[in-house]
């Protein structure tokens, strides 16, 4: 009996920590999932990242809710792993239990200072030359004058 | 008569298909044996008075004059009158075996050409190609005699119903071919060939073709290709020159001696020429005995003499005593070696050095003393053949190489004994599956040396491991 | 030497000849033998090989070739026959009755494993990076009769390999010394250019001195060399033969429709390689069959293509160019659209476009080749035919070439004379430029007189040919050409009809030949294409569709100014420059398609790869234009199509056969009506020599391998050397 209605106070907790139905139903949407717990701390693009280790086991305990706009780009439904920036990756990968919040990181020139978003799958992207040769020559026209 | 008859009928019922061809007085000579006529069992020595060749030493005039002294074209022109049947007979007789190492019974060779003509002309090739090493029979005709050769091909000519001989000569003999050259000329002047020889309304041609110095080129097939101006390089058979021989026309291909001797058989008669040797080996041969012997020499002697006493008898013995002899070639290089305790007994024919394993060839006999490193001899011999191998069939190309490069590392005694057994195979595999016969003349010297002197090489491979293992 | 009278009479009678068809014997001539014990009744002078062989019992051999002389020197073939010493060679020793051959016996495999071991001595065991590997015999035997391991612990040999040319790469330490490359030279070639030098071990297969190996047929020397010695050079390291797919097809570089293999991989001609056909090609081809098929990856139509306003080609959809087309067509009067072919058309293209222009009220449909109209012209279809077939060349004796160079128009159809010529004693007579044939010949002179002297019997060549007991009289398709073509074919056909009779051969024999030169004629003119843009330079159309004609015999000069060219075809040749629109169409290799050789033999090419790009086969690309100019044609399928040829001309759809004609004499009767003179001009055919032979069309114009085959000619085989991988 107790197990149902921890359900029941985990699933009110949760349409709460969204505001309401509306936050929940984006929140479902957008993460695929509903998760609430405490929030460690805000980068400096504005994703939020989570953790609660009470009801979660390792490995599903801390989250990011990403932004909705990073570096001018609309990220409310297209978001992309790389977004987290270095020194919140450590920690959401569970390398360090230290946010940066609380230690914070040391600088590294190696470390981007702005965010880039991945080409692959753009104009952009990088395209290596071909190491075959064609086989069929096609004819050039010739120029005219 | 009465007598006469008898050996009629054994004649028949006993002598192979050739016997029954010949005369009732041959059929009486073949089955001597029967008769009353004691079995021959002594050869040799040979009586000067019935040597063929008596200018062998060039101790006298070897042009037409004194070649005419000698007997030489002595009524030619009735041997050539009496007709192709007479002289084939006589040399059928005669028992004649061709001289040039493989012995085939000459006159049965001969009457092969005597088919119905087909309108192409008929050949005698004259094979003075003498490239075999340790044979040096035809050379001494050639430059002492030549004659004699000259007189043989109008005869031998005469009896396949040739239009002319060409006499092909290895290229490396120049005086021999400019005398043979001059003798044709003068007996050309002489009227005693060309058109209507000897006056006996035959006209027969005989040309001179010298050869590059190639010892494959003295297989009577390659002669032929050689001949014709193209690689010296054999034909396969059939067909036989006697169908397709040079120029596409039928052809005998006949050893120097034994075209030489065909004059003096027809003269003197063949059964003249059968009372020498024995049985089936008949006639009188020109021996070559090189080698460690003190007088090395070329003697012309009876069939079936005992190999040591030519060799005590005519090249003075072998070098420090008899004793000392350790093994002879018996027909020139490329016939297998026989070992001393074989030498004692053998007689130096055709069917006597068969049973001894081995062949008359063309009776160059090479004695090696036991100063000889016997494996290194054959090793020489080996390179030889692998020098004039014409490369056309592979057993004889790739093998004969091969052998070459083993007989080398046994002369070192780096091999394993068990590599002995393998270079008799290999020249087994080589043996019998080639075009021509060089491949058995390369691979019997190997067979030789393995059978009567395995254990020579068994020691030396031991001792090479051993002075290897010394040194390591 | 070789074609030695005595020789050939003697042997004759020990080997039966291929060349001559043997006549079935009378079956008591025949002898028995038996292979292993099987009874087998053979004709005498079979050799124990051919004896095996018609039991089923293949025998193993290097040297041996059906097609060459018999050399016996590789030894693999040797059989131990019961109560035979010595094992024999079974590819030359005759069969004598009663033999029983024995192929399995322990001594003949001894045999043929010492053999193997032999060879393998000194062959390198290379088939890793060899070309040969997976087609090699020596592989193949080695693994069927050869021993599990080697004991040669010798040294190898190791050759020097040479340049003999662009097209054949040697690697000469692989040579096994079988010499069938020498034997094919110097038959079946006619060029003494291969032999060997050296003896014993260091025998070598070579050119004597540094040169090329020049033959038009030097190619099949890749084919016969049993071991990787000889292998292609344009191929070499590019395909394994697992790996490709074989098809089987037809070749249109020339006239003759050799038979041919393609080998494809990932939908790329890999190579191309000769098939059977002992009515055409026997089992050679020719250099340009074999190696101009990278001209087919070169120089490619793959898509449609519209002049736009500043006159420049630049590629379109097939909508556009489609549409462009039917409204050029329909805008159009009838007489105003006309149509030139060339040399590479297949029948059914050929078909639909004549279906299109009859539908629009033009009947000017023209080939590039010419062929006299006059007399007969192309009506009666003996006329332009090759009568006496390929093959019928090995069954005559007198031989009378007028205007040609058959070695470099007709290789394969050269090397069926040059067989004749020297199993069968033909005797062969050329009026026109003296060239080597490969064969001699009597050269006539090459002035058009001999033909008038020859007819009158006033000319000593006369004697020889009246003599004849199967005359043939060939005239080459150039000699046609000329203003006073018509005049030469009358000649010629008078000629042919005066030697028939003198000859008093059977009804059937045919005398007069045409030999054309390109793969398209006989069907073109077959399906009532006039030959000749004669009549389209005196009266130019405002629409002119070529199809595949790249033989500019007709320019821009020769059209009033507004007039629009079409282009269909699939290379960017002679023709496609000019076009307006450009329609890409599919090569040889790309389309199931018909075509008739010069002998009237119809044949189909198979598809082996897809057409590259956008292009399509051509009968479709007509087809849909049609739908688009509003006289829809009325098939759907190449079946359909088929039917239509059918139709036309039923012989063009019974494949593989040859449908003859005999209207000599009423063509020679045409022909007397021909009132032309004889020009004094002599007759010299376009291609004289082996640098004329290469590049002759749209797809050999665009080898690269062609090309360097020129270059190796003029200036040495060095001048096209590459550094060499292996």
């Amino acid at each position: 009996m107790a197990e149902y209605v921890n359900i029941v106070r985990r699933a009110l907790g949760q349409l709460g920590g969204h505001g309401g139905v509306r936050g929940f139903l984006v929140q479902l949407f957008r993460a695929n999932d509903v998760k609430t717990g405490a929030l460690i701390g805000v980068d400096k693009y504005g994703n939020k990242y989570y953790e609660d280790s009470k009801n979660y086991f390792f490995g599903r305990h801390r989250w990011v809710l990403y932004t909705t706009q990073m570096n001018g780009k609309n990220t409310m439904w297209e978001v992309d792993g790389s977004m987290v920036p270095a020194e919140w990756h450590r920690w959401l990968h569970c390398m360090t239990d230290d946010p940066p919040t609380t230690h914070p990181p040391v600088p590294r020139k190696f470390l981007a200072e702005t965010h880039q978003f991945n080409v692959s799958g753009t104009a952009q992207q990088y395209v290596p030359f071909s190491t075959t040769t064609k086989k069929i020559h096609e004819w050039v026209p010739p120029k005219a004058q | 008569m009465l007598s006469l008859s008898r050996a009629v009928v054994s004649g028949v019922t006993r002598a192979p298909a050739a016997i029954s061809q010949s005369g009732v007085t041959v059929i009486s000579r073949f089955n001597s044996t029967a008769q009353s006529t004691p079995k021959k069992t002594t050869f040799g020595p040979l009586a000067d008075e019935d040597r063929i060749f008596t200018n062998l030493y060039g101790r006298h005039d070897w042009r037409l004059k004194g070649a005419l002294k000698r007997g030489d074209w002595y009524k030619t022109k009735e041997i050539l009158l009496k007709g192709v049947d007479w002289i084939l007979n006589e040399v059928k007789v005669s028992g004649l075996r061709g001289r040039g190492g493989a012995g085939f019974p000459t006159g049965m060779k001969w009457s092969f050409m005597n088919k119905p003509s087909d309108g192409r002309p008929k050949y005698l090739v004259v094979n003075a190609d003498e490239g075999e090493p340790g044979t040096c029979k035809d050379r001494e005709i050639l430059r002492h005699d030549p004659h004699k050769l000259v007189e043989g091909c109008l005869v031998a000519g005469k009896a396949m119903g040739a239009r002319a001989a060409y006499i092909y000569i290895r290229g490396e003999f120049y005086n021999e071919s400019s005398n043979l050259q001059v003798a044709i000329n003068e007996a050309y002047a002489a009227g005693l060939i060309g058109r209507n020889a000897c006056g006996s309304g035959y006209d027969f041609d005989v040309f001179v073709m010298r050869g590059a110095g190639a010892y494959i080129c003295g297989e009577e097939t390659a002669l032929i290709e050689s001949l014709e101006g193209k690689q010296g390089k054999p034909r396969l058979k059939p067909p036989f020159p006697a169908d397709v021989g040079v120029f596409g026309c039928p052809t005998t291909v006949a050893n120097v001696e034994t075209v030489a001797v065909a004059p003096t058989i027809c003269r003197r008669g063949g059964s003249w020429f059968l009372g020498f040797g024995r049985e089936r080996n008949s006639g009188t041969k020109l021996f070559n005995i090189s080698g460690h012997v003190n007088t090395p020499c070329t003697v012309e002697e009876e069939m079936s003499i005992p190999l040591k006493e030519l060799i005590e008898r005519h090249a003075g013995g072998v070098r420090g005593g008899w004793d000392n002899l350790l093994a002879v070639i018996p027909g020139g290089s490329s016939t297998p070696l026989i070992p001393k305790k074989v030498c004692e007994e053998v007689l130096m024919d055709f069917d006597g050095l068969l049973q001894a394993q081995t062949g008359l060839g063309t009776a160059a006999i090479i004695v090696m003393d036991k100063s000889t490193d016997i494996i290194r001899a054959i090793a020489r011999l080996i390179e030889f053949y692998k020098h004039e191998s014409c490369g056309q069939c592979t057993p004889c190309r790739e093998g004969v190489d091969w052998m070459n490069d083993m007989m080398w590392r046994f002369v070192r005694g780096d091999a394993k004994a068990a590599e002995i057994d393998m270079i008799w195979e290999i020249s087994k595999q080589i043996e019998g599956h080639t075009i021509c016969a060089l491949g058995d003349g390369a691979a019997w010297p190997v067979q030789g040396l393995i059978r009567h002197f395995r254990p020579v090489m068994e020691t030396r491979i031991a001792e090479f491991k051993q002075t290897k293992q010394a040194t390591a | 030497m070789l074609r030695f009278p005595a020789v050939g009479r003697a042997l004759a009678g020990l080997a039966p000849s291929h060349s001559a068809r043997v006549q079935s014997r009378a079956a008591s001539n025949m002898v028995e033998v038996f292979v292993d014990g099987k009874p087998v009744e053979v004709e005498p002078g079979t050799t124990v090989l051919q004896a095996c062989e018609k039991v089923g019992m293949q025998i193993p051999r290097f040297c041996y070739h059906e097609r060459l002389s018999v050399a016996g020197n590789c030894r693999m073939c040797l059989v131990e026959i019961e109560k035979v010493p010595k094992p024999v060679a079974a590819c030359a020793m005759p069969v004598m009755k009663g033999w029983n051959i024995l192929t399995n016996s322990e001594k003949t495999r001894k045999a043929r494993e010492g053999v193997m071991e032999f060879l393998l001595a000194n062959h390198p065991l290379d088939c890793p990076i060899c070309d040969q590997g997976g087609e090699c015999d020596l592989q193949d035997q080695s693994m069927q009769f050869g021993s599990d391991r080697s004991r040669f612990s010798e040294s190898k040999r190791a050759v020097e390999d040479k340049n003999i040319g662009p097209l054949i790469k040697t690697i000469m330490t692989r040579c096994i010394q079988c010499t069938r490359c020498v034997r094919f030279a110097s038959e079946i070639a006619g060029v003494e250019d291969l032999g060997t030098t050296g003896r014993g071990n260091n025998l070598q297969i070579g050119t004597y001195v540094e040169k090329m190996f020049m033959s038009e047929l030097s190619g099949n020397v890749i084919d016969i060399c049993p071991v990787g010695a000889l292998t292609s050079k344009p191929y070499a390291f590019t395909a394994r033969p697992w790996e490709t797919r074989k098809t089987e097809s037809i070749d249109v570089l020339d006239a003759v429709g050799s038979n041919i293999v393609v080998s494809t991989r990932g939908g790329e001609v890999m190579r191309v390689m000769p098939r059977l056909n002992e009515d055409v090609n026997e089992e050679w081809i020719s250099d340009k069959t074999r190696f101009a098929y990278d001209g087919l990856k070169r120089q490619r139509l793959t898509q449609p293509m519209v002049k736009d306003a500043s006159g420049q080609l630049t590629a379109t959809s097939w909508e556009d160019a489609l549409t462009r087309v039917a409204g050029a067509l329909q805008g159009a009067q009838g007489s105003e659209v006309a149509a030139i072919v060339g040399g590479m058309v297949d029948a059914e293209s050929l078909v639909a476009l004549k279906d299109l222009l009859n539908r629009l009220n033009s009947d000017s449909l023209c080939t590039e080749e010419l062929f006299p109209m006059d007399g007969a012209g192309t009506d009666l279809r003996s006329n332009y035919l090759l009568n006496t077939r390929i093959a019928g060349i090995e069954d005559c004796d007198v031989l009378l070439l007028v205007g040609t160079n058959p070695r470099y128009e007709a290789p394969l159809f050269n090397a069926r004379i040059r067989k004749s010529w020297l199993h069968n004693e033909l005797h062969v007579g050329l009026v026109g430029r003296q060239v080597d044939l490969s064969y001699t010949y009597d050269h006539l002179g090459e002035e058009t007189s001999v033909l008038q002297e020859l007819a009158s019997g006033t000319h000593p060549f006369w004697e020889v040919l009246s003599t004849a007991k199967r005359p043939v009289v060939v005239v080459g398709s150039s000699a046609l050409q000329r203003p006073d073509g018509g005049a030469i074919l009358a000649a010629v056909s008078a000629l042919a009809q005066k030697a028939r009779s003198s000859s008093g051969v059977e009804e059937g024999w045919k005398v007069l030949n045409v030999l054309h030169r390109v793969a398209s004629q006989v069907a073109a003119l077959d399906l009532g294409y006039k030959a000749g843009v004669e009549a389209i330079r005196s009266n130019p159309p405002k629409v002119l569709y070529l199809l595949g004609a790249d033989a500019g015999c007709i320019t821009r000069a020769d059209l009033p100014k507004d007039s629009l060219i079409i282009y269909q075809g699939h290379h960017g040749d002679v023709g496609a420059p000019m076009a307006d629109i450009v329609l890409p169409g599919a090569a040889y290799t790309e389309k199931n398609a018909t075509y008739v050789n010069t002998e009237g033999r119809s044949q189909q090419t198979r598809v082996a790869v897809t057409a590259p790009g956008a292009a399509r086969e051509d009968w479709q690309v007509i087809r849909a234009v049609s739908e688009l100019a509003g006289v829809m044609l009325p098939y759907d399928t190449v079946d359909e199509v088929r039917s239509r040829l059918a139709q036309v001309s039923p012989n063009l759809t019974r494949y593989d056969d040859v449908e003859g004609a005999n209207y000599f004499k009423q063509a020679n009767e045409l022909a007397a009506a021909v009132n032309q003179t004889l020009l004094a001009t002599p007759l010299i055919p376009p291609q004289l020599t082996a640098k004329d032979f290469y590049m002759t069309d749209s797809i050999s114009r665009s080898s690269q391998t062609m090309a360097k085959c020129v270059k190796a000619i003029t200036e040495g085989a060095a001048a096209v050397d590459e550094p060499s991988i292996c």
